[in-house]
């Protein structure tokens, strides 16, 4: 009798696991981290599927932010958009504008999921915050930084300052090619990112009406002398042969071109930290980093945070929607948020995490993770810094590119700034209209 | 006529899979390319506004298309004229009855199953100023070592030169076909007659040639327009400056990156107006088939 | 005296010249095709360290079990070459009974508006996939077919170059086999089987050639209509080769490992079926 007991005892429990099984709530996250970090990735999303025995959460990389986003859009053509997905900063007014979205703020409030807000960076949540409305989750947050080769400046006898200027560059590049110890001065991939990062160090908008913050942008200030100074330093560079061109959007080429010590000087972003540092101890040189340059007499206004942020799917049943919304939060929950930062170089985003690293001794140990957290705590809040929102930013990029490579295709720098002017204008205007605003 | 089978629903019944095909999947959206074309669109076509022909209107004003309507053209010429006569000469050499033709043959023509992207690759190794071997022998031997994919010229080169390379093969295929049709003992006949090697090209193997040379040169045009999007991809992603951007990448650019479905809907149409016009001009001057591979 | 003479003789050299000459160029123009492969073949065997030391090694080097490991697991080559046969195969088999069938309807069989019918399969030459792409997109995707193997076959199933080689050859089989086949009481589908396939064998091995060719390497449609590795094409693995690696720089030994195993397939078929390719290209060349 007391068999048969443990027998169907043990068969309801079986039958009972079976129905836990079958009732996991499933969760598709896309995003767009290859290699380690998809690794990482990975790891952090089965500690989360073993933490919540409810919750199914399936990791796909889809490829680069435009790869990712373009599947998320085809997917919701389809109808099976998945329930989360991770995309770049400037991908945001697309995002928005495309309604397929929830507002992160309004699942937290539906869902009564607990989110600390006042704990994150400020400028992490403020880049995603539209009409004072957190839209979605920021969690791979970066900027850029200056990388130098310790060894190779010192052979030519000179030193980066913490701040420098873009004269410095200038004379920096000038003295390692005499030296003969580099081919080029400097380095960094043909990213419009990087130019957008100065204008918001000059305290230019990108784009008007407040960087399109408080309405469809219409216009671009690339005739903005911020943006005139800036290309004419990034000419001079090149035309002195001191910035070596690693070509289009080429981050890898740009940092085989610093590691390999063919260029003495990178800026990149502050999420190439661990690869850099591990590339100089290989080769047995030592990395340094600096402050972005900006020009002599200009004030510093500090960077725009870049790299990405989670955002919800709406439309999906109301478990689904509250197990989305779980696995975001805890994606950026302190542990996590860490080991993120320790791993990636990305930066921590909650202020408790930024203390733990500080106690532990993290940042005196790896003081270039200091220099770009220095640097985001120094930027100061306001509508450049938080950065341009505009739904055609794509375009924005691609002509911005075509200007930087015309110009030194021998165009003069008011030639090109104008010329992608008016095609950014006309894709403003355009995008307005057909969104009816 | 008796030399039929008598069905008259059976035939129908066959030719309805070839027929469903091409109706759902060519004909519907080719037509849609055409309505597509007059409107402007976001978000793969979740948000539409009509706008009549602006599309083709900018378009044909628009300086950046126009350029890449001319680096279409110069491309295709490039490949055109190098491929055709840097093969048309191997063909020549190869089609010489000694021993072993048939290895040679097959060491010539391998290309043809090479991909373009793989042809992209290795030559962006190739021609990589770190690792690449190309910028070594340069710098040993006239002492310079280009950025090739950052140089707008040089990078049209380098396109060029790895799309004809891949499709070596093709061609040289062709014109062997081609030299089987010419007759051995018209060519002896010539040279008995006191003609020049040369002269007897001209005259005699050239001109049987030219209807196998006219094909090539309609199959390495539309090659040259459609066949390299991969390479370009690989290679230079239609930079620097858009000195690369060819119309098919210009395309591709406009409807999947920035995601503009009725201006690259446009684009669509007048590549197809072009092939329209590639097509008929064979047709009419040879008759022949044309085979996209497709 | 006679050996003698014939050494001094320009007329006994100049043809053995000339051949050694057509075989000197030969070789070289061989050599020169396939330089850009002997290079990538050889730099698939050495280290990143082998590979950028200056002046650049041409030996092979120490690390190609490595490199070609790490190429297929990292890149996933593996899966990505399935999913492709699985697609080359599938379209090329789709292709061919396809275009067989049209053939047959087309050339024994009378009904109306055939001349109509034969001009609306073969239009859609001027239709290769970029005069279509954004609403073929548009349509696959909202069939639900987004990501998947139906995405890239289906669409792919009827083909003009087809219909159009069999219809030829077909043609040019003489009436009287069809007379007796319907003397004899064969049906049209045995007859496509048993006579007309048979018959039709170098048409079928360029057009397996060819497709294989073409399927293998297609880049576009595989780049836009699918999204997750697992289904993805060949050819996107070999865009990935460029795209730097975990230590955030491209490894050339390991991407052209890569490119070396990705292009094994369509050579060896092509290799293969390199007569029936030759012939069945000939055909369309005279008709």
């Amino acid at each position: 009798m007391k068999r048969v007991l443990v027998i169907v005892m043990l068969g309801l429990l079986v039958f009972s696991g079976l129905v836990l099984a079958q009732e996991k709530t499933k969760v598709v996250f896309w995003h767009a981290m290859s290699g380690t970090r998809e690794a990482l990735i990975q790891r952090m999303v089965d500690n989360f599927n073993l933490t919540h025995p409810g919750i199914e959460v399936v990791a796909e990389y889809k490829g680069s932010y435009r790869d990712t986003l373009n599947a998320a859009q085809a997917a919701a053509v389809a109808g099976n958009a998945p329930n989360v997905l991770h995309s770049f900063e400037v991908g945001t007014q697309q995002l928005l504008d495309m309604g397929i979205f929830a507002l992160a703020q309004d699942v937290i409030d539906q869902y009564g999921v607990v989110i600390p807000w006042q704990d994150y960076l400020e400028p992490a949540l403020n880049y995603y915050k539209i009409g004072g409305v957190q839209a979605s989750f920021p969690w791979n947050s970066s900027n850029s930084i200056l990388y130098y080769n310790k060894t190779l400046l010192d052979k030519a006898g000179v030193t980066m300052p913490r701040e420098p200027t873009f004269e410095d560059i200038v004379a920096i590049s000038r003295a390692v090619i005499n030296a003969g110890v580099a081919e080029g001065g400097i380095t960094w991939p043909m990213h419009s990112w990087f130019f957008e990062q100065w204008m918001a160090e000059l305290g230019a908008n990108l784009l008007n009406n407040d960087n399109g913050r408080s309405g469809y942008a219409t216009e671009i200030n690339l005739l903005d002398p911020a943006a005139v100074t800036i290309m004419n330093w990034w000419k001079q560079l090149y035309d002195e042969g001191l910035w070596i061109n690693p070509g289009r959007e080429s981050w890898s080429q740009a940092r085989q071109n610093f590691t390999t010590q063919r260029v003495a000087m990178m800026i990149s972003s502050t999420s190439d930290v661990n690869l850099t540092q591990n590339a100089a101890f290989d080769g047995g040189w030592e990395v340094g980093t600096a402050f972005m340059p900006v020009p002599l007499g200009f004030d510093r206004h500090g960077v725009v945070i870049g790299g990405g942020s989670l955002w919800l799917t709406k439309g999906h049943s109301d478990a689904e929607m509250k197990a989305a919304a779980e696995f975001v939060v805890y994606m950026s929950q302190v542990a996590q948020d860490i080991t993120w930062h320790q791993s990636t170089g990305y930066f921590a985003l909650r202020k408790t995490s930024l203390q733990a690293l500080d106690l532990e001794g993290w940042y005196k140990l790896h003081p270039n993770y200091k220099t770009a957290s220095d640097q985001l705590a120094e930027s100061q809040i306001s509508t450049a810094t938080q950065g341009a929102l505009s739904g055609v930013f794509p375009d924005i990029r691609t002509y911005i590119e075509d200007a930087a490579e015309e110009v030194y295709g021998g165009a003069s720098v008011t030639d090109a700034l104008t010329k992608a002017k008016g095609l950014i204008d006309q894709a403003l205007v355009d995008y307005k209209e057909l969104m009816g605003g | 006529m008796e030399s039929k089978f008598p069905s008259r629903r059976l035939p129908l019944l066959i030719l309805l899979p070839t027929l469903l095909v091409c109706g759902m999947f060519l004909y519907y959206p080719l037509a849609q390319s055409f309505s597509w074309s007059l409107l402007r669109a976001a978000f793969m076509g979740l948000r539409t506004l009509y706008v009549g022909t602006q599309n083709y209107v900018r378009l044909f004003t628009s300086s950046a298309y126009l350029h890449s309507m001319w680096i279409s053209i110069v491309f295709a010429a490039g490949v055109v004229l190098l491929g055709l006569s840097i093969s048309l000469g191997i063909a020549l050499v190869a089609n010489r009855k000694v021993r072993g033709a048939r290895i040679y043959r097959t060491a010539l023509i391998w290309p043809y199953a090479l991909s373009p992207a793989v042809a992209g690759t290795i030559w962006l190794f190739l021609f990589n100023p770190t690792a690449g071997v190309v910028n070594f022998v340069l710098e040993r031997t006239v002492g310079i070592s280009p950025d090739w994919v950052t140089s707008r010229n040089l990078a049209i080169l380098l396109v060029v030169t790895a799309a004809v390379w891949k499709n070596l093969g093709y061609n040289i295929v062709f014109f062997l076909a081609g030299l089987q049709n010419v007759p051995g003992q018209v060519i002896e006949a010539a040279r008995i007659d006191g003609a020049s090697a040369w002269r007897c090209f001209w005259k005699v193997t050239l001109p049987l040639l030219s209807p196998t040379a006219f094909f090539l040169l309609i199959m390495n045009m539309i090659y040259a327009f459609f066949g390299v999007f991969g390479l370009v991809d690989v290679l230079t992603k239609g930079g620097p400056a858009n000195a690369t951007n060819i119309l098919i990448y210009n395309l591709y650019r406009d409807a999947f990156q920035h995601n503009k479905w009725g201006m690259a809907s446009a684009q669509s149409v007048i590549l197809f107006v072009m092939v329209v016009g590639f097509t008929l001009l064979q047709f009419r001057t040879t008759g022949r088939k044309v085979h996209y591979g497709g | 005296m006679a050996g003698k003479k014939k050494m001094l003789d320009w007329y006994f050299w100049r043809p053995r010249l000339s051949t050694l000459s057509t075989h000197l160029v030969l070789f070289l123009a061989a050599l020169f095709i396939a330089s850009p492969i002997i290079f990538a073949v050889i730099k698939s065997t050495q280290s990143t360290a082998q590979i950028s030391t200056y002046p650049p090694q041409f030996g092979i080097g120490s690390s190609m079990a490595e490199n070609y490991k790490v190429a297929w697991q990292r890149y996933n080559l593996g899966r990505l070459m399935v999913n492709t046969f699985g697609v080359a195969i599938s379209v090329m088999v789709g292709k061919t009974i396809l275009s067989l069938l049209a053939a047959l309807a087309l050339v024994y069989f009378d009904f109306r508006f055939k001349g109509l019918i034969f001009i609306f399969i073969l239009v859609t030459l001027m239709m290769p996939v970029p005069v279509r792409i954004v609403p073929l997109f548009k349509f696959v995707s909202s069939l639900g077919w987004g990501n998947t193997f139906w995405a890239l076959t289906v669409p792919f199933l009827a083909s003009a170059t087809g219909t159009f080689l069999f219809r030829q050859h077909f043609m040019s089989i003489p009436t009287s086999l069809v007379d007796a086949a319907r003397v004899d009481g064969v049906g049209p589908m045995r007859f496509l089987w048993q006579i007309l396939l048979p018959m039709s064998m170098n048409t079928v091995g360029a057009m397996a050639v060819i497709e294989f060719v073409y399927l293998w390497n297609q880049y576009l449609w595989p780049l836009i209509i699918i999204s997750s590795n697992k289904n993805q094409m060949i050819q996107m693995g070999v865009k990935q080769l460029t795209v730097s690696g975990p230590e955030g720089m491209v490894h050339w030994g390991i991407s052209m490992a890569g490119v070396v195993i990705t292009m094994l397939p369509p050579l060896i078929m092509f290799i293969l079926l390199q007569e029936q390719f030759m012939r069945g290209f000939a055909l369309t060349e005279e008709k």
